[in-house]
């Protein structure tokens, strides 16, 4: 397979910003939190990071389980049935997804917590962290899952009518076993997500700390760099497993792109009834935190009218130093996620580019390894290495754009894939350049995907809070450190002021999304 | 300027694709790659074109090695096996892709895909979209935008595999013509032989990679090289000289090929004799029967056209077969 020079040096531009902005970091943190063999036996057999390592694997496990038996029923009877309002309702699922941590924890906070809606409080309650988790990664499940099954089952499924096994016999004989690999795929990627779960536990419930949390109390608190190494190596080394599954899976689910989606039927009767509760119960599940902090922000004072109150406190916050401005935070924000968006899209483009037409395929598990990263340790590790960078906003850019680009490179692995070879050949022999041909061709039909993968790293960048927590200085805060920030000092007024830049935060990001529910396409 | 190819050879990991290969095409020439799936003939054509690049061997336009020229300075046309038509650019923009690398004007290419369209039996699809295409429709936009920019050689990769049987037929026609017009050198790539026979002057037939056998699309069906050539053409009367020990009137001695179509009903001895129908079916138009010859132990498989039997056969029936001396084509004694 040939390799031409353009695709080696974009394979070798990414292996280089891969190198200096990310390997580079860990390395260093690395070497200077190294305080001995003695030192580094006593950390590994502390029975106490042993603990914290087993609940953090445990609760994941538990999350992923949780959201897979509760939206596999919804991603099969959304490849099965169509119904009005299906477009609607899965991108009502997504929203969580692309929500910021913060955001998510702020929803239960409002619906659950010691102020919240409802008379329970699950606050710092194990079970709570599960939920949590179960609405973040719905979506995840919903779309893995149930976009494989309606682009592959169709003609398997007529081929099944005819040997006898027709309605739902030949889905539970040919469909459930299909969609094992996109159940599994889908799995691996939540289980990766509730693993290096940072903020919904820090807010909701950080007397249960996974490793990450450990990993920044041990860095920004306790400025113990030995002990907080080992536990990042320790999770990279797990997540890696778990990140190598994903990726096997991924090349197998790659499916050519069907031309003309299969017609498919309305649910009748039970299945109608079915579907129904199902979707009633998801509704609820997935959006009621959503909607407790619209309330809260909006309807605080009890009565039937909105207010602006929460507003007004956010508006008229001190001007004190180490208060992060509301003003400052947006505008930060914006900077910081369309800054970082288009360098992750750069990024990413080259590194799809090269594992696709190169074939470099250990280059798609490396694309990965931010993902599984501590992002707490990554910040860390740009304070250390890059002292200067970090004074200027090219820190938090560059850590956004890292986080960020893994996703931008899931988004066009599919689309590049399906992309036929005979095309840039064609391309080729008519005359251009192999740039002319990533211009002229390439380029014009991974447009969509490319919409899909601007608007994750969009959203991605603008609820990034575990690198940011720690690189963050006050001029540099984002809305999601602010919301921090509010949410650790006492008083109404900082708790409705944390409750209005949710709702502004969760209005930005539903935007991009929406963007990408509109022009783009493709899945991960 | 004519095209040359010498010893070529290519690998793909343990698997030769192309072993050793030389050709040489005349001016105005149409030259068919002819074999079975996996024997190379595809790589060849990448090879020709620049797509892949040999581990030895050379490609020569005019005298002048291009070897190492990237397939976009080459100055090929090529026409894909699934046409390659760019989904995002409507007919238009699609044919005139390699005039705007070329840098011309916009009217220029206008004109230009104006008179193209027409070539093609196209005249007004300028607007329309390639999904909106039928099968046939996309391969001649495909043979345009491929010709648009004045090629110096064409080179096809099985343009009409993926197209019915009778648009095949009546698109084999119109390549011929248009390419026989344009006087225009070709290398056309397929696993039928009817197709090479029918727009190739010259075949070459390849097998495993090598080159196995070069001649006029007479010459070919005239007198197969090899027995596997004799098979993949379509013989099916292959004799090994045990076979043969009881044949009389045998021109030559050894392996051999009974041509069927020099294999007449009725006539006189001594050079007529009997046959016993084994079986008789029919596909489509054609008759196809087996023979048994009683006095040579033979099996000759036979088909033809309803018109040149004697009465309707069944199973079973006696009729008299007159074998002319040109029906047997000496064998190499090779598989």
């Amino acid at each position: 397979m040939r390799s031409p020079p353009l695709t080696i040096a974009l394979g070798l531009v990414a292996t280089s910003f891969l190198t200096a902005f990310f390997l580079f970091p860990l390395a260093v943190i690395l070497q200077r939190s190294f305080s001995g063999w003695e030192g580094l036996a006593a950390i590994i057999t502390n029975p106490y990071y042993g603990e914290r390592l087993l609940f953090t694997g445990g609760q994941a496990l538990a999350s992923t389980l949780l959201t897979v038996i509760l939206a596999l029923p919804t991603a099969v009877l959304f490849a099965r049935y169509t119904f009005p309002g299906k477009r609607l309702l899965r991108s009502a699922f997504t929203v969580p997804f692309v929500m910021p941590t913060v955001v998510a924890a702020m929803g239960f906070l409002a619906l659950v917590g010691p102020n919240g809606l409802l008379d329970i409080t699950l606050r710092g309650k194990v079970v709570l962290i599960l939920l949590a988790h179960v609405f973040y990664n719905y979506a995840v499940v919903v779309r893995i899952v149930g976009s494989h099954l309606e682009r592959a089952a169709p003609r398997l499924l007529e081929a099944a009518a005819t040997l006898g096994a027709g309605g739902w016999r030949s889905w539970w004989r040919v469909t459930l076993p299909l969609s094992l690999p996109a159940v599994l795929a889908a799995a691996a990627l939540v289980f990766i997500f509730c693993f290096t779960s940072f903020g919904i536990i820090l807010i909701l419930a950080p007397n249960h700390p996974t490793l990450e949390v450990e990993i920044y109390r041990l860095t920004a608190r306790l400025l113990r760099l030995d002990a907080a190494a080992v536990l990042a190596m320790t999770q990279l080394i797990a997540i890696g497993l778990v990140t190598w599954c994903y990726t096997a899976l991924q090349r197998r689910l790659a499916v050519p792109l069907a031309r003309g989606a299969p017609q498919l039927p309305r649910p009748r009767g039970l299945a109608r009834l079915i579907l129904q509760l199902n979707l009633l119960a998801a509704f609820i599940l997935i959006l009621s935190p959503l909607l407790a902090i619209v309330v809260e922000t909006f309807w605080r004072s009890g009565s039937a009218l909105p207010d602006l109150a929460a507003f007004r406190a956010l508006a008229h916050s001190p001007r004190s130093i180490g208060f992060a401005n509301p003003w400052n935070a947006i505008g930060n924000s914006l900077r910081f996620a369309l800054s970082s968006m288009f360098l992750s899209l750069l990024l990413g483009l080259a590194f799809a580019y090269a594992v696709v037409r190169a074939g470099w395929h250990w280059l798609d598990n490396l694309s990965l390894m931010p993902l599984a990263t501590s992002a707490v340790t990554l910040g860390f590790g740009y304070l250390l290495a890059f002292p200067k960078l970090t004074i200027s906003p090219w820190g938090v850019t560059l850590a956004h754009t890292l986080i960020g680009f893994p996703f931008v490179t899931r988004s066009l692995l599919p689309s590049l894939r399906g992309l036929p070879a005979s095309l840039p050949d064609a391309a080729r022999v008519l005359g251009s350049s192999p740039l002319a041909v990533l211009r002229r061709v390439e380029l014009p039909l991974l447009a969509p995907a490319l919409v899909t993968a601007a608007s994750f790293a969009f959203a991605v960048s603008m609820g990034e809070f575990g690198a940011t927590l720690v690189i963050t200085r006050p001029e540099y805060a984002t809305i999601p450190i602010a919301i921090f920030d509010r949410l650790g000092r006492p008083g109404e007024a900082n708790y409705s002021a944390a409750l209005a830049l949710s709702v502004i935060l969760m209005v930005i990001t539903a935007a991009a999304m929406m963007l990408f529910e509109r022009f783009g396409e493709g899945e991960w | 300027m004519s095209l040359q190819l010498e010893n070529l050879s290519k690998r793909f990991g343990d698997t030769t694709a192309v072993d050793g290969v030389s050709l040489e095409l005349g001016s105005g020439e149409t030259l068919a790659l002819l074999g079975p799936s996996g024997c190379g003939k595809s790589t060849l054509l990448r090879l020709v074109a620049g797509l892949e690049t040999p581990d030895r061997g050379r490609v020569m336009l005019g005298g002048r090695d291009i070897t190492r020229l990237p397939p976009q300075r080459r100055e090929f046309g090529m026409v894909f096996q699934d046409y390659a038509l760019f989904p995002h650019l409507n007919v238009e923009r699609n044919i005139a892709f390699g005039l705007v690398e070329l840098g011309w004007s916009r009217a220029a290419q206008r004109a230009r895909v104006a008179e193209l369209l027409e070539l093609v039996g196209l005249s007004g699809f300028e607007g329309r979209h390639v999904q909106q295409l039928s099968g046939g429709q996309q391969q001649r936009v495909a043979l345009a935008r491929a010709l648009a920019p004045k090629p110096g050689v064409l080179l096809l990769d099985e343009p009409l595999s993926n197209l019915d049987q009778g648009l095949r037929e009546t698109l084999k026609l119109e390549l011929k013509e248009i390419l026989g017009a344009l006087g225009i050198q070709a290398v056309y790539v397929t696993h039928d032989q009817s197709e090479a026979s029918a727009i190739a002057s010259r075949v070459a037939v390849m097998r495993d990679g090598r080159l196995v056998q070069l001649a006029d699309r007479e010459e070919l069906l005239r007198r197969p090289a090899t027995t596997w050539v004799a098979r993949f053409l379509g013989y099916r009367n292959l004799y090994s000289q045990a076979e043969l020990s009881e044949v009389t009137g045998l021109p030559y001695p050894g392996p051999a090929l009974l041509r069927s179509d020099e294999v007449s009903f009725g006539g006189t001895t001594p050079k007529a004799i009997t046959a016993i129908v084994r079986s008789c079916e029919r596909q489509g138009m054609l008759h196809r029967l087996e023979l048994w010859v009683p006095d040579w132990r033979l099996s000759i498989h036979w088909e033809g056209f309803g018109r040149e039997l004697p009465h309707d056969l069944e199973t079973g029936d006696a009729v008299t077969i007159t074998i002319s001396s040109d029906a047997w084509v000496p064998l190499p004694g090779d598989a």
